[in-house]
């Protein structure tokens, strides 16, 4: 999966860079605070093994190969932001001083192995793994599982990055600039290797290296899961605040996706846009006519200014306006039954205790 | 017939691969990925050996600040990245087997080191490309009724073959010439931060470090097994142990270092010795890059209208 310099363009590769400093940046605070001084030792020690970890390569019938890369193992182990700034070490170790992966593509494999991939597989192990004992086989799994989505949804990274490259890049007669295959043909072909073999390989591996871990040395899962005792099943634990507000704006940033789809929602156009003959009616029905527009003082009709202008700055602000006032209704509904006060009285009560 | 000792067991004066490297003891069999492994891990060792011997000897790149050539391959690189015609990717090429030259690398060594990677990671990845069903175009090669070679196909795989070639005999120069731990102080004129330099420094040191654990390891293994190994399931088994087992001890590892550092006034802040001054020559070389990268860029624009 590493990209070489020559397949993307410069402006892809810019792009993938630009995206990853803010990454590498928050990554290293969070890795300070939660390690202090010990961050920059144990930081170059994870980025070494995991330079050794993809050492183990396993060649796959489209010509590449496919090495496990273990991003999601040691996600597993150090937690997410560690993996993500040692896996981009590691990349660099292997795209400066042995030629592995482009210097110029250096952004882009970042972005699909140190951000995609550990973030991705972190997620789905936590997800799976819940709140299991340490040690349980469940963990193991988990991990597992995680490995295996984590490496398939940095391919499909990889394959729409390549992908796009003919679509954006090519001269007037067609030819193409840059890597030559189509989405059509990426896609499938990243997702067959990885599917099959390259996902397999990572999740065995880091299935085996973690039931070892499990086995021969419970500690080092420690580091990670500290407030997880293997002996003591832990009480299920509230969701925070920091969870919602991520859950909201992913699915704000995947909003937009619904302007690709085509045709409109049935019942919500105007009733001059109706079809009809469709409905085996002649005229547009009296009551319909005369309600439909009886409210007309929108302030952002149609999700955008008056007149329709800035459409985009709109369309954007009509989206903050409204999870701004659907969050203050919910507080306020929250707070009208008490449902905040309860929980912030039970916080005060040891404190105020005799 | 040979002499052979009257108490010694048979298994003692089987033969097993392993004692000679060019197989000249005993049978010859495929080897398994542990050995695979072993022989990745000395190959790592090896070529950073190789490279700062090539990188002390006394050369036109290597003599130059690692700053400056970084800057000037980045630029450089960028020039390549934006080229559209073969002719200007072709005179890039020629113009880095002039550098290895020049930098005593040898050209047969140099060229060898590029195309047979080339050949591996974009010839085949290229050679589907060229064909009508991949990239539509005027068919110029017809193999069957209706598809084959088609002539932007063949422009497309010459173009990236091309630029690949350039990128990747580029970055070589660098790494040939230039010391890692210079390469390393390079990173800081990119205004890395320099605790990412910090942290990418060690971990090149425990690359080797590492390397030399897991070298140790599996060879500990084969010394210990004899006969014939346990099977795909047990070398697999084995693998995962040793992973599992090489992350304990480069977890105890950065213990210890972050106490050695602690040790040594090592307060969260990184502190690096004062920076070496550029020279002429390196500023003139970062010119005559910089000057070179616009150049093959405008000719580039100019052959394309």
């Amino acid at each position: 999966m590493h990209i070489p310099d020559g397949y993307l363009s410069p402006a892809t590769c810019a792009t993938m860079g630009a995206a990853m400093v803010p990454v590498w940046l928050t990554a290293a605070q969070r890795v300070k605070r939660v390690v202090k001084s010990r961050y920059v030792p144990l930081l170059a020690l994870a980025a070494a093994y995991s330079f050794m970890v993809m050492m183990f390569n396993v060649p796959i019938p489209d010509g590449t190969t496919a090495h496990a890369v273990g991003a999601v193992l040691i996600a597993v182990l150090l937690g997410p932001w560690a993996a993500c700034i040692a896996v981009s070490v590691a990349l660099l170790i292997q795209a400066l001083f042995f030629g592995d992966g482009g210097v110029l593509a250096y952004g882009a494999n970042a972005f699909n192995m140190a951000f995609v991939m550990p973030f991705v597989g972190y997620g789905v192990y936590r997800l799976t793994a819940g709140r299991s004992p340490l040690l349980s086989t469940r963990r193991a799994v988990a991990a597992a599982a995680g490995s295996y989505v984590g490496i398939n949804a940095a391919a499909l990274c990889a394959a729409v990055e390549f992908g796009l490259q003919p679509e954006l890049f090519h001269t007037a007669d067609g030819t193409p600039l840059y890597a030559p295959f189509h989405l059509s043909q990426t896609i499938p072909a990243m997702a067959l290797a990885h599917l099959t073999v390259a996902g397999f390989v990572d999740a065995a591996l880091t299935l085996a290296i973690v039931t070892y871990i499990q086995r021969a040395n419970p500690a080092l899962l420690r580091i990670n899961h500290a407030d997880l005792d293997p002996a003591i099943p832990r009480t299920p634990r509230r969701l925070g605040w920091g969870w919602a507000a991520a859950g909201i704006a992913t699915m704000v940033l995947l909003a937009p996706l619904g302007l690709l789809a085509p045709g409109g929602a049935f019942g919500e156009g105007a009733p001059a846009s109706l079809d009809l003959g469709k409905y085996g009616l002649s005229a547009i029905p009296a009551g319909l006519g005369r309600y439909a527009d009886w409210w007309n003082h929108a302030l952002l009709g149609g999700y955008g200014f008056a007149g329709g202008r800035h459409e985009v700055l709109g369309y954007v602000l009509s989206a903050l306006v409204g999870i701004a006032a659907i969050s203050l209704v919910v507080l306020a509904l929250a707070a009208a039954l008490g449902i905040t006060r309860t929980r912030r009285g039970r916080e005060r009560a040891p404190a105020g205790a005799p | 017939m040979s002499r052979r000792p009257p108490d010694a067991p048979e298994w003692l004066l089987t033969p097993e691969i392993g004692l000679c490297p060019c197989c000249c003891v005993g049978r010859r069999r495929r080897g398994s990925f542990v050995d695979k492994t072993v022989a990745g891990a000395a190959n790592i060792l090896r070529e950073a050996m190789c490279n700062d011997e090539v990188a002390g000897r006394s050369g036109l790149l290597q003599r130059l600040d690692a700053r400056a050539k970084l800057v000037s391959l980045l630029a450089l690189l960028l020039a390549a990245s934006l080229a559209h015609q073969v002719v200007i990717l072709a005179a890039l090429y020629a113009g880095t087997l002039i550098l290895a030259r020049a930098s005593r690398l040898g050209l047969a060594f140099f060229v060898r080191r590029v195309w047979l990677f080339v050949p591996v990671f974009t010839g085949v990845i290229v050679i589907p490309a060229m064909f009508s069903f991949v990239t539509p175009g005027r068919i110029v090669v017809p193999i069957g009724d209706g598809w084959g070679l088609t002539e932007q196909g063949l422009a497309g795989a010459a173009l990236i073959v091309a630029r690949v070639a350039t990128s990747v005999s580029l970055v070589v120069l660098l790494t040939l010439t230039t010391r890692w731990i210079d390469l390393l102080s390079s990173l800081r004129a990119l205004r890395v931060p320099p605790v990412f330099v910090l942290v990418i420094g060690m971990a090149h040191r425990y690359v080797f470090a590492l390397t030399t654990a897991v070298d140790e390891m599996f060879t500990a293994r084969k010394a210990r097994s004899i006969g014939p190994r346990g099977g795909a399931r047990a070398d697999r088994a084995f693998v995962a142990a040793s992973a599992g087992a090489l992350f304990g001890k480069a977890h105890a590892l950065s213990e210890d270092v972050h106490q050695a550092m602690v040790a040594r006034a090592y307060r969260g802040t990184p502190r690096t010795l004062s920076r070496t001054r550029l020279n002429s020559a390196d500023l003139a070389w970062v010119g005559v890059c910089a000057a070179t990268a616009i150049l093959a860029v405008m000719g580039d624009r100019a052959l394309g209208a």
